[in-house]
């Protein structure tokens, strides 16, 4: 492998050190044209607004940079998108915590966020409408936050998970600090709760989560987006139809202007700069800008520069957070590659200086994570712009080129926390696997996709054969169409653990109290295993209602307000159906809900199964009393569940547990139909937010206390994985992967040491070959000794580069939160034979 | 059940890397003729530590991992203690995992009988074949044996045509020494060995002593750095044999 270039080495410090502001540029430019359209159609205001930005937002070039394209108006400042309402929600109760951690905002900026965008999308964003809708259709209710509330809730919860609800903060010696912020936080709390769903789930406010269609950039350029638009302008039968292709007209031209600004900047830079190595590269750069992306690329350097253009506008104009898409880099980019070489005017070194580049500057995208109980995620540091490499081609064919090993080169030179999928195919080079096993040794990044198991997933959820082979791997690990869909991959979600807690409460959760659900009948009386379990899926069935519906009403108020003809404009079908890809315009379109806890309620189930009807050994009252006060008086019953069976072990009848759980689940899903025409798929992913997901989840019968971490995606809980990797991929490979359509991550830490060995080595990539045989569908490793990890905890200074994965995640270690630390360090570690 | 039909299992080890070809699973039975010193399986002599399985059971649980062993070209590895000392049920265990087409392995102190070899040659692809010591005396000394048997056995195994592969514990101060090493070398290469596995001595097993009661025999006995590591693969090498040290 080679080393990362020095100009690039320039750029990755120059990220690792910078500064994190909050900069107000893109809310506030599209604040003012919002102000002024009002009884336009929502694409026209949309794309006028966005034109906006991009006429007046900073325009920066960096030293020595040969991509361009920033964001705002700082190194490390996510663009905020205000109509959305996730942001301002942030802003408006969290700031102090937010300049806490970090976070900088000129005194300007705040005074036009107090001023001016705060009060103006008072009311209007998708999130007031969202919580209007809930509470209009009771979905959701006000959260009671009073004094005797909390005592009640502390009673069950403990203080430890409440005080976690409101800021993670478990050191003694802030209490007084948050005993003075807790009135300000528990309004904060309400707030941020608006939208509670009762406790039966989440739903964001964002959806997006696509694959952007740069393949229809790269083809047409703008440009051609731009006729395209025209030509099916004569055609339009109604004024939506009409105003939507005007609006697309306006992105395109939008799109022009933007990067003709970054011409006119690298032009006036030439003025200034002596080197004369630079004022070429600064040439080139102007020559780029003015052709791409509204021409047609010609070259590997043009159609880098349009890919780049793109994704980050497209960025732009969603707002950070969102899970916008790249897709098949190595895919898109390989012609130009290929043409450049042999007529010799690009060598490989330099397309790998490039890459380097355009992979330092996806790791630039960083999220103010809007959710009250996750403040610390913003410390995530980079939202995903998963970048999917190898697999097969439409044809069927293996695809995996030169690209795809340059791109793995450049993700090891990086060492960021490159969010990169290896699909692997029956097909693919024999040596893949292991290539791509051998960089863990340098950075932690990949992760392994089955497309066997992926292609039959898309085919059943209607896909074409053809469209299914070009899957790209959007947010963590949803599959998703390559341009051509709008997903929503993420979200939606319900926790199985809810669905247990519902069962005992005979229809109301711990935390909320309200009777909601279905009173499903007194469990005590529930005479065998069976009885209960179908009690168990009946309230699951009604969650999986519960937050389809909210997200079918959120999804409404996107479709009726905030379109993006700009990311539409690059996506199948929304010219041909003059529709914005909220209103269903794309080819294909669905909407996720996962699943989360899947390890807990398993051990719970398989616990409640062995101690209270097969052993008998407690009794289902017992059992109900522990949980309700959090094992209070009954460290012997706890210590006792914690001995039993666990999902991950290869254990037949645990295993069996799950595999009906996940399978009746994802039917459940696909079952119910979105708002745009499509259905629901399911997925088994906790983008790392599992910590928090446990929070307000009362005491489990595995013996997990109230508001400790649910387990992982769909991996074993922390602790349960006790016969080592092989068992734990036989018990995962027992479900049936191709049902769960917007996939399912499976988080493994790698034995200590085993990448020190060729035979190591080798091992690993057959345990992905055999586990992908066996149907599984996504995989990835952590390198990373838990000594490592803790030294980073004690010296994060010597290790800010130091990354794992969090669930589909990669993520600086230092910079996340104690508790997601200790959760990674928790997770077991499987002893080889030496 | 009877001891005949039945072995005592200490350990069985899953996504064993170390052990043969692939991924394997190492079935780990007590009991053996010797006391190493420097021994990381102690529960091989103490048998209230195992459990009596049957040959069925064993296999049920090697054969759940059936799909890495074809993918890796692995397969099943019988360890011990010495697992040859009661041989009917590791031949009918070698048999099983034959009969499924696995790899098999069978990693021995050579201290056993001769017949228990013959019994299982033509169930095992590969035999890991431990040398301690040259020094009959010393060997004596050392593990509660001489060498007589072992390199008996070793013969035996070639002139059958067995796959052999020679591997040593290196035991700073006790085996590693020039005269000890060029012996080795001269004995395996008189024995048609081209290459032998060092196994550097490590002391993450010394917790399971204090389990179960027991003192290591070696207590002061350290693992050997790089540079005894490498001085040893040099006078090996030195002698015309393939040194590698295992991970
Ligand atoms: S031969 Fe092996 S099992 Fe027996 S005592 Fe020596 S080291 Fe332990």
């Amino acid at each position: 492998m080679s080393a990362l270039h020095p100009k690039n080495a320039a750029h990755k410090a120059a990220l690792l050190g910078a500064e994190h502001w909050l900069c107000m540029e893109r809310a506030r430019y599209y604040t003012e044209s919002h102000r002024e359209s009002a009884g336009l159609h929502p694409s026209l205001r949309a794309a006028r607004a966005m034109q906006r930005v991009f006429e007046k937002m900073t325009v920066r070039i960096e030293p020595d940079e040969l991509l361009v394209g920033n964001r705002s108006s700082q190194l490390i400042a996510p663009p905020i998108a205000p109509e959305r309402g996730d942001f301002t929600f942030i802003f408006g109760h969290l700031m102090e915590e937010l300049k806490e951690f970090g976070y900088r905002i000129s005194p300007s900026d705040e005074r036009v966020l107090r001023d001016e965008i705060i009060p103006y999308w008072q009311g209007k964003t998708v999130r007031d409408a969202k919580i209007a809708a809930f509470q209009r259709h009771g979905l959701s209710s006000p959260l009671n936050v009073s004094p005797r509330e909390i005592r009640r809730k502390l009673r069950t919860f403990g203080v430890g998970a409440l005080v976690r609800l409101v800021v993670e903060q478990e050191d003694e010696g802030d209490h007084l600090d948050l005993v003075a912020r807790l009135p300000r936080l528990l309004r904060a709390v309400r707030a941020g709760s608006g939208d509670n769903l009762k406790g039966r789930g989440r739903c964001t406010d964002t959806q997006a989560h696509i694959v952007l269609g740069h393949k229809n950039v790269l083809r047409l350029g703008f440009s051609g987006i731009d006729a395209a638009a025209r030509a099916r302008r004569k055609s339009a039968k109604t004024d939506a139809e009409r105003a939507f292709l005007d609006s697309v007209e306006l992105s395109c031209e939008a799109m022009r202007a933007f990067s003709e600004r970054f011409a006119v900047a690298a032009l006036a830079q030439v003025g200034a700069t002596s080197d004369p190595e630079r004022r070429a590269e600064l040439d080139a750069i102007a020559d780029i800008c003015t052709r791409v992306p509204w021409l047609p690329p010609q070259t590997f350097a043009e159609a880098l520069q349009a890919i780049w253009f793109t994704q980050n506008a497209a960025i732009i104009s969603y707002g950070a957070g969102s899970g916008i898409t790249p897709g098949r880099v190595d895919q898109l980019l390989f012609p130009y590659y290929q043409a450049d070489l042999a007529g010799g005017t690009l060598t490989r070194a330099h397309a790998l200086r490039l890459v380097e580049e355009f992979i330092i500057k996806l790791n630039n995208n960083v999220i103010i994570w809007p959710n009250i109980g996750g403040v610390r995620l913003n410390h995530l540091g980079s939202d995903v712009e998963n970048i999917t490499l190898g697999g097969v081609g439409a044809d069927g064919e293996d695809a995996t080129n030169a690209l795809t090993m340059l791109f793995m080169e450049a993700i090891t030179n990086t060492n960021l926390a490159t969010t990169a999928s290896f699909r692997v195919s029956k097909h693919s080079p024999k040596d893949f696997v292991r290539q791509v096993v051998a960089i863990h040794r340098e950075t932690n990044s990949p992760a392994f996709l089955n497309d066997e198991t992926a292609i039959q997933a898309m085919v059943r959820d209607g896909y074409r054969l053809e469209d299914a082979r070009e899957y790209c791997l959007v947010g963590c690990v949803e599959p998703s169409g390559n341009g051509d869909t709008y997903g929503a991959t993420g979200g939606s979600k319900v926790y199985f653990p809810t669905a247990l807690d519902m069962v005992f409460n005979r229809g109301k959760t711990s935390f909320f109290g309200n009777q909601d659900g279905k009173d499903t009948g007194d469990p005590t009386r529930m005479g065998t295993f069976a009885a209960f379990l179908a009690a168990f899926y009946t309230q699951l069935e009604s969650l999986v209602g519960w937050v389809t519906d909210a997200t079918n009403l959120r999804d409404t108020i996107w479709a009726e307000n905030f379109h993006n003809p700009l990311i539409s404009s690059t996506i199948d079908g929304c010219i041909h159906h003059a529709e914005d890809m909220t209103q269903g315009g794309a080819t294909y379109n669905f909407g996720a809900v996962g699943g989360g806890g899947l390890g807990t309620v398993v051990d719970s189930l398989a616990a409640i199964r062995t101690f209270v009807y097969e052993e008998k050994s407690v009794t289902m009252a017992e059992l109900r009393d522990a949980l309700a006060s959090n094992f209070r008086g009954r460290a012997a019953l706890r210590k006792r569940l914690l001995t039993g069976p666990r999902f991950g072990n290869d254990l037949h009848p645990v295993d069996e547990l799950a595999r009906e759980l996940v399978a009746r689940f994802c039917a459940m899903v696909s079952a119910r139909k979105t708002a745009c025409g499509g259905h629901f798929k399911a997925s088994l992913i906790s983008y790392g937010l599992n910590v928090y997901e446990g929070a307000l989840e009362p005491a489990t019968p595995d013996g997990r206390m109230a508001g400790e971490p649910l387990s992982n995606s769909m991996s074993p809980s922390n602790g349960a994985e006790r016969r080592g990797p092989t068992a734990t991929l036989n018990s995962l490979a027992r479900i049936d992967h191709t049902h769960i359509g917007y996939g399912n991550s499976l988080n493994m830490r790698l034995p200590v040491g085993v990448l020190k060995s060729e035979k190591g080595i080798e091992s690993v990539a057959h345990l992905v070959h055999a586990y992908f045989h066996k149907g599984g569908f996504h995989v990835q490793f952590n390198a990373v000794d838990s000594a490592t990890l803790r030294a980073a905890q004690a010296r994060p200074q010597d290790y800010a580069d130091l990354i794992v994965r969090v669930s589909g995640y990669s993520a600086y270690f230092t910079r996340l939160g104690r508790r997601i630390q200790d959760d990674i360090i928790g997770r077991t570690e499987f002893e080889t034979s030496t | 059940m009877s001891e005949s039909d039945a072995f005592r299992v200490f350990d069985i080890q899953r996504f064993s890397i170390y052990d043969g070809p692939g991924i394997r699973t190492t079935v780990f039975l007590a009991g053996c003729a010797l006391r190493c010193g420097w021994c990381q399986n102690p529960e091989a002599f103490r048998g209230e530590h195992a459990t009596v399985l049957r040959p069925d059971a064993v296999m049920a649980e090697v054969l759940k991992d059936l799909d890495y062993y074809t993918v890796s070209g692995g397969g099943l590895t019988v360890s011990g203690g010495e697992p040859l000392l009661h041989i009917a049920p590791v031949q009918a265990l070698l048999t099983a995992a034959k009969r499924h087409g696995l790899h098999t392995c069978v990693q021995t102190s050579g201290a056993v009988s001769q017949a228990h070899l013959a019994a299982v040659l033509d169930l095992v692809d590969l035999f890991q074949f431990d040398l301690k010591h040259m020094n009959s005396a010393r060997h004596k000394q050392l593990t509660g044996a001489g060498t007589e048997r072992i390199h008996g056995n070793a013969r035996f195994l070639r002139d059958q045509g067995a796959t052999v592969q020679f591997r040593m514990p290196l035991l700073p101060g006790i085996n590693d020494d020039a005269e000890n090493l060029e012996r080795t070398a001269d004995f395996l290469l008189g024995h048609g060995a081209a290459d032998l596995r060092l196994v550097p001595y490590h002391r993450l097993y010394v917790d399971k002593y204090a389990a179960l009661d027991l003192t290591p025999g070696l207590p002061a006995l350290v693992p050997p750095t790089a540079q005894d590591l490498q001085r040893a693969t040099e006078r090996l090498a030195a002698r015309g044999l393939a040194v590698a040290v295992d991970g």
